[in-house]
C-alpha cells in the first residue's frame, strides 16, 4: 500500500514537473534564505553564552551623578574589581579588562594591535582555550604577553611563537614582552576581542597610582563571577553601603550606583553604551528576524497555494478510488503521506541550499556561521515539516475525499467558495508580502545611499589615510616630512597631519563645568595647519589657520557652527572659548559631519598643538589612540596607481617602516555596515520573495487557464480577440495585486518610519516608492499573467473545444 | 433474487422546486441476469446506476440487496458492502493517469486486504484473461481506448463481484471495440455474473437478457422480472 502511495506520488510529481519544479524550488529557496537569516540573527543573540559560567558572569556598570547630570557607563574605576572582590561575599572573583590600542613592534615591523590588560583570573573566568605554551599560569608578571593565534600567526609565521619577545609602546617608553602562551581567537560572538593579552601587574608602572585608587576616573570593564549559590539582588543589595563605605564623604548627593549586567545581554542592550566592544542595535535583529519569517511564509504559502491549486487534478482519482473501495482514511493517510513526502524533499534540498550558500552568506554579512547541527533545529525543521504538510495536504486529504465520488467523476464539483478565497488570499498575501519588502529594501537602499552621497561638510572621495603608527613626538617630524616629499608630485592635491582622520571618530571628547556648574563636553582633535584647505571645509567667519601667523599654534582654535550655538557664542571671531580654556576662536567652521550621520553634529574644537586644551579640561575620553596620521587628497584618477606612489614616497622617508593606508571614503561606508548587512539582506529576500510569489502566480495561472480553455475557446468561436481574452484574466489578477498593495502599504510605513526613527538625517517616505513598488509587482504579476493568457487565447479554439 | 427497489425517489432541491431524477422506480433483478436499461440522455440511466452502486443515495424507498435493507444502512456499511460485491465500468474509463495497466487492476484488491502474493496470482489471471499481458507496464495514456475500457472492465471484476454496473461502457469506443467489450460482458454473464448496463445502443442492449426502457426517471413500461 505504502508502495503504491509512494508510486503514485513520485509519478505525479514527475508528470507536473514544471509545476513540481516551481512548488520544490520555492519552498527549497524561502527555507534556505529563512534558514541563513535565522542562523545571523541566532548568532546575534548568542553573543557571550559559549563561557561554560557565563550564567554567573556579569559586567559592572555604574550611574553616577554629577552635578546634576547622570553618566552611566560600562567602563569602571580600576579600583571597582578589588573594591568588590573584598567587600561581597557574594562574588567569586573579578577580571578587569583595559582596552589599548598601542603601537607593537617586532624588529622594523610596527602594527597598531588591540591589547587587553586583564587580571590573571582572565582564564579562570572565560572559557578562551590556551593553545600553547603556560597554561597554568600565563600571565604571572608584567613581562608576559600571551597572544592570540591569528596574532601569532602574523609576528611568527609557522614559527614558534612562545619564547619570543615584542615591544609595545605602552606610556612613555617601549616595554619588552615575551610571550609566554597562545590563545584562541575570540570567536566572532564575543563582547570580549583581542590580539594579544598582558597581565594587570603592569598597571603599576602604567597608570599613576592616583588613578588606580581613583573613583571618579573610569578606565576599565569589571567583569564579576558571582559564587555557585549567590543570587544576583542579594549581591546588588550589598552595593550601595559598599559604596558610601568606599567614598566616604566623597559620596555624590545624588548617589554612585553599581549595577551588575549579565554577561549574555552585552550585545544587544542599547540602553547602556557600548564598553570595549561595540554593540548591536536589537533592532536588527527583529527586522531581519521578521523578514526571514517572511520569506519563509511566502514560501509556505506558495507552497499550499500550488498543491491546493493542483488537487483539482487530482479530485478524479479520489472519485475513482472512493468507487475502488477506499476508505476515507485511506485517502487521507495518502494524500497527507504525499503531501509530506514533497515537503520533506523540499526542505531537504532546502537545507543543502543552506549549506551550499552558507559561505558566501558569511562573506556578505562579515561573520562566521556554523550550520545548526543540533537537536532544537531538527526538531523545528521537523515542526516545521509537519505544519506545512498538513496544509498543503488538507485540501485533496480531508476536503476531496469527503465528497459524493459521483460529484467528483462527474466534474461537478464547482470551484468552492472557500477554497476560492482560500486561494485568493494566499495569493494576496504572498504580493502584499513582497510588495512590503520590495518598498522596505528601497527605503534602506535609499537610506544609505544618502549616507554614502550626503554632503557631509567635508570632500571624502579621493582621500588616503596613512598612519604612522608612532606616538606624537615621534610621529610628527616622520609624518611632515613624508608630507612634503608628497607635495612634491603633482598627484598629490594637498595633505594634512592631524591626530585623528575622519577615519577615526570619535575624536577626543573634552570636558569642563560652566560658570553655571553644569558639565560640558565637546569634541576636539588636534590638526595640522592645512587640515581645512586638505578636507574642503567651508569656513563661516573668520579665517583658517595659517602657517605664517605664530600665535595661531600656541593659542588659535576653530570652532564649528555647533559649537557656537551651543555655547550662545555672539560674534565669536576673536572671542576666548568658554571655561579655563586659553585659546581664542580664529574661525567658524561650517558644521560638517565627522562622525556618523547617526548623530547631528556635535561641538568641536580643533587647534594646532594639544597643550593648552588638555592642560585645562577635566575630562579626556578617547576611543582611538592618537597618532599623527596623514590624510592625503589626491588629485583623482586612478587610485591603486597613485596608492603605489604613496607607498614609494613612505618608502623613501621611512624606509624601516611598513606602509599601511585606508581610504577614507571606504572607512565612512563602513560606519553604516549595520544598515548596509540589514539592506543587503532585504534585498536579496525581497528578490527572492518577488521570485516565489511570481513563480506561483504563474503555476497558478496556468492551472485556472487549463480549467478555461473550453471557455476561452467557445469566447474566441464567438468572436473575442486576443486582446480581450488577456484583459478578462489580468484583470481578475490585478485586482488582487491592488489589494495585496492596499495590505503592504501601511505596514512598510509603519516599519520604516519606525526604523527611521532613530536616525539624525532621516529620508522621507516619498510615496512615489511606494508606487514604484505597487506598479512593480503589478507588471510582474501582469507579464507573468499575460503572457500566458496570450498563449491560451492564442492557440486554436477547436482544438480545446474538441477534447471534451 | 440479488436485488430489488422498491418505490425509489430521488430529487435534488432547484431554485425551490423539487427535480426529480429518479420516480416511482420498482426493479427486481435475479442472479445472472443481464439487464440493459436504455433512454434518452438525461433520462437517468447514470443516477440509477448510481444508486444500485451504492455510489449515490436516494430520497425515498426500499433497496434490498441480497436481501439486506442497504437503505437502512449507515455509510460505513454501505461501503463495505459496496466494495465488496460491486464492480463499476464508467464510459470514460476513470483509470488513474499516474498507475500502470497492471497497479490500476490491482487497486481494488489494496483496499479488500488481499496478500501481496494472492494480488499477483489474481490481477496475473487478470491480464490473462483480458489478453493484456505485453500491456501491463503501460501507462493509460499509452493505450487506445478499447484497451483502457478492457482494463476498466478487468478492474471492475478484480475483486469478484456478483454485479457488474456499467454505465454506457462503450460510448467513447469505436463499434469494433464496442463489439469486443459486449461479448466479453456475455462471456462474464455465461460464467455467472450478473450485468447491469446503460446504454444508447439497441444494438448493445441486444447483448442483454432483457431491456428495460427509462425515461425522465420513470420506466416507460412496467419491468417484469
Ligand atoms: N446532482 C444533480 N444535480 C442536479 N441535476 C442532476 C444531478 N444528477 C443528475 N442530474 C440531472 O438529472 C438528469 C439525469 O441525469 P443522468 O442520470 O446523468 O442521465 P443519463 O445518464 O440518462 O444521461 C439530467 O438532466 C442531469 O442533468
Ligand atoms: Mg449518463
Amino acid at each position: 500500500m505504502i508502495r503504491n502511495y509512494l508510486k503514485i506520488a513520485w509519478r505525479s510529481l514527475m508528470r507536473h514537473k514544471t509545476y513540481t519544479l516551481v512548488k520544490v524550488a520555492g519552498l527549497a529557496v524561502g527555507v534556505a534564505c529563512c534558514l541563513l537569516i535565522m542562523l545571523f540573527v541566532r548568532s546575534e543573540w548568542s553573543y557571550d553564552r559559549s563561557h561554560s559560567k557565563s550564567d554567573r558572569l556579569y559586567r559592572a556598570w555604574q550611574d553616577e551623578a554629577f552635578q546634576d547630570q547622570r553618566f552611566v557607563n560600562v567602563i569602571t574605576p580600576l579600583i571597582l574589581g578589588p573594591t568588590l572582590e573584598a567587600d561581597i561575599p557574594e562574588v567569586e572573583h573579578t577580571c578587569r579588562i583595559m582596552s589599548m590600542r598601542p603601537i607593537v613592534s617586532l624588529g622594523a615591523n610596527r602594527f597598531t594591535e588591540s591589547v587587553l590588560m586583564v587580571d590573571p583570573s582572565f582564564f579562570d573566568l572565560f572559557d578562551f582555550p590556551l593553545l600553547r605554551g603556560n597554561s597554568v599560569e600565563p600571565l604571572a608578571g608584567p613581562g608576559s604577553l600571551v597572544l592570540s593565534e591569528s596574532a601569532a600567526r602574523k609576528y611568527f609565521g609557522d614559527g614558534q611563537a612562545v619564547g619570543q619577545e615584542l615591544e609595545m609602546e605602552l606610556g612613555e617608553e617601549p616595554r619588552r614582552f615575551t610571550v609566554s602562551a597562545v590563545v584562541a581567537d575570540a570567536p566572532v560572538t564575543s563582547s570580549i576581542q583581542y590580539e594579544m593579552l598582558i597581565s594587570y601587574a603592569n598597571a603599576g608602572t602604567l597608570i599613576p597610582q592616583q588613578a588606580r585608587e581613583n573613583w571618579f576616573n573610569v578606565n576599565t570593564e569589571t567583569y564579576v563571577l558571582l559564587r555557585d549559590d549567590a543570587s544576583l539582588e542579594a549581591a546588588s543589595a550589598k552595593f550601595p553601603e559598599m559604596m558610601r563605605r568606599a567614598l566616604g564623604e566623597d559620596y555624590p548627593k545624588g548617589g554612585f550606583e553599581i549595577y551588575l549586567q549579565p554577561i549574555a545581554d552585552i550585545h544587544l542592550n542599547n540602553t547602556l553604551p557600548a564598553g570595549n566592544e561595540p554593540i548591536s542595535d536589537p533592532k536588527y535583529s527583529y527586522i531581519l528576524a521578521t523578514v526571514g519569517l517572511i520569506i519563509l511564509l511566502v514560501a509556505c504559502a506558495n507552497f499550499v497555494l500550488l498543491s491546493v491549486g493542483h488537487s483539482d487534478s487530482r479530485a478524479r482519482e479520489v472519485g475513482v478510488r472512493k468507487v475502488m473501495g477506499a476508505q476515507r482514511a485511506q485517502l487521507v493517510s495518502q494524500f497527507m503521506g504525499e503531501a509530506l513526502l514533497v515537503t520533506v524533499l523540499s526542505l531537504l534540498l532546502g537545507l543543502g541550499l543552506a549549506l551550499l550558500l552558507l559561505r558566501p552568506f558569511n562573506t556578505l554579512i562579515s561573520r562566521d556561521l556554523a550550520y545548526p547541527f543540533d537537536a532544537g533545529f531538527a526538531g523545528f525543521t521537523l515542526l516545521l515539516a509537519v505544519v506545512i504538510a498538513g496544509l498543503a495536504g488538507f485540501y485533496p486529504a480531508l476536503v476531496l475525499s469527503r465528497f459524493n465520488p459521483v460529484r467528483v467523476l462527474k466534474g461537478r464539483l464547482l470551484v468552492s467558495g472557500g477554497r476560492g478565497l482560500l486561494r485568493q488570499s494566499l495569493v494576496v498575501g504572498q504580493f502584499a508580502a513582497s510588495i512590503a519588502l520590495i518598498i522596505c529594501a528601497l527605503f534602506i537602499g535609499k537610506q544609505i545611499r544618502y549616507f554614502q552621497e550626503k554632503d557631509l561638510g567635508y570632500d571624502r572621495e579621493h582621500v588616503v589615510v596613512v598612519p604612522t603608527n608612532m606616538n606624537r613626538q615621534e610621529g610628527t617630524p616622520l609624518a611632515e616630512r613624508y608630507r612634503t616629499a608628497l607635495l612634491t608630485h603633482s598627484e598629490v592635491a594637498a595633505a594634512s597631519v592631524d591626530l585623528y582622520s575622519f577615519a577615526e571618530t570619535p575624536w577626543v571628547t573634552l570636558g569642563f563645568t560652566d560658570e553655571q556648574k553644569a558639565y560640558q563636553s565637546f569634541q576636539y582633535n588636534m590638526v595640522g595647519p592645512h587640515f581645512v584647505e586638505t578636507m574642503k571645509l567651508h569656513v563661516k567667519e573668520g579665517r583658517a589657520f595659517d602657517p605664517a601667523v605664530t600665535s595661531d599654534l600656541a593659542q588659535g582654535a576653530l570652532v564649528n557652527e555647533a559649537f557656537v550655538r551651543h555655547f550662545g557664542i555672539s560674534d565669536p571671531v576673536g572671542k576666548k572659548l568658554p571655561g579655563r580654556f586659553p585659546s581664542r576662536i580664529i574661525g567658524v567652521v561650517e558644521d560638517f559631519n565627522y562622525e556618523s550621520l547617526h548623530s547631528p553634529v556635535a561641538p568641536l574644537v580643533l587647534t594646532l598643538q594639544p597643550d593648552s586644551m588638555m592642560r585645562y579640561t577635566e575630562n579626556v575620553g578617547m576611543a582611538y589612540g592618537p597618532q599623527p596620521r596623514i590624510s592625503v587628497r589626491l588629485q583623482g584618477g586612478s587610485l591603486t596607481g597613485q596608492v603605489a606612489l604613496l607607498k614609494e614616497v613612505w618608502a623613501a622617508v621611512a624606509p624601516d617602516l611598513d606602509f599601511e593606508h585606508s581610504f577614507l571614503d571606504e572607512s565612512v561606508a563602513a560606519r553604516y555596515q549595520a544598515e548596509q548587512r540589514t539592506g543587503d539582506i532585504v534585498n536579496i529576500a525581497s528578490g527572492l520573495s518577488v521570485f516565489i510569489a511570481v513563480l506561483g502566480l504563474f503555476a497558478l495561472v496556468t492551472l485556472s487557464l487549463a480549467r478555461r480553455r473550453k471557455e476561452i475557446g467557445i469566447r474566441r468561436v464567438l468572436g473575442a480577440g486576443v486582446g480581450a481574452i488577456v484583459r478578462l484574466i489580468s484583470l481578475d489578477y490585478a485586482r488582487l495585486i491592488l489589494i495585496a498593495s492596499a495590505i503592504a502599504f501601511p505596514l512598510a510605513w509603519w516599519f520604516m518610519s519606525d526604523w527611521l526613527r532613530d536616525f539624525a538625517y532621516p529620508i522621507d517616505l516619498a510615496w512615489w516608492v511606494f508606487a514604484i513598488a505597487g506598479l512593480a509587482a503589478l507588471s510582474i504579476a501582469w507579464i507573468t499573467i499575460g503572457v500566458q493568457s496570450a498563449r491560451a487565447a492564442l492557440s486554436n479554439p477547436v482544438n480545446s473545444l474538441r477534447t471534451e | 433474487m440479488l436485488l430489488e427497489l422498491n418505490n425509489i425517489f430521488k430529487w435534488v432541491t432547484q431554485g425551490g422546486n423539487r427535480v426529480f431524477l429518479l420516480k416511482h422506480l420498482d426493479l427486481a433483478v435475479e442472479q445472472g441476469d443481464f439487464l440493459s436499461v436504455m433512454g434518452p440522455s438525461g433520462s437517468g440511466k447514470s443516477t440509477l446506476l448510481h444508486v444500485l452502486g451504492m455510489l449515490d443515495d436516494f430520497n425515498e424507498g426500499e433497496y434490498y440487496f441480497q436481501g439486506e435493507p442497504v437503505h437502512g444502512f449507515r455509510d460505513k456499511q454501505r461501503a463495505r458492502f459496496q466494495k465488496e460485491h460491486i464492480g463499476f465500468v464508467f464510459q470514460a474509463y476513470h483509470l488513474i493517469d499516474e498507475l500502470t495497466v497492471y497497479e490500476n487492476i490491482e487497486t481494488p484488491l489494496l483496499y479488500q486486504k488481499v496478500s501481496s502474493s494472492e494480488r499477483k496470482a489474481l490481477v496475473a489471471d487478470m491480464l490473462d484473461r483480458f489478453g493484456i499481458v505485453g500491456k501491463k507496464d503501460l501507462f493509460p495514456a499509452q493505450l487506445s481506448g478499447g484497451q483502457q475500457q478492457l482494463v476498466g472492465v478487468a478492474r471492475a471484476l478484480i475483486g469478484k463481484p456478483r454485479l457488474l454496473l456499467a454505465d454506457e461502457p462503450t460510448g467513447n469506443l469505436n463499434s469494433r471495440q464496442s463489439r469486443e467489450i459486449m461479448e466479453l460482458f456475455q462471456e462474464l454473464n455465461a460464467e455467472g455474473t450478473t450485468i447491469i448496463q446503460a446504454t444508447h445502443s439497441e444494438t448493445n442492449a441486444a447483448y442483454g437478457s432483457r431491456t428495460l426502457h427509462l425515461l425522465d426517471g420513470s420506466w416507460t413500461s412496467t419491468p417484469e422480472p
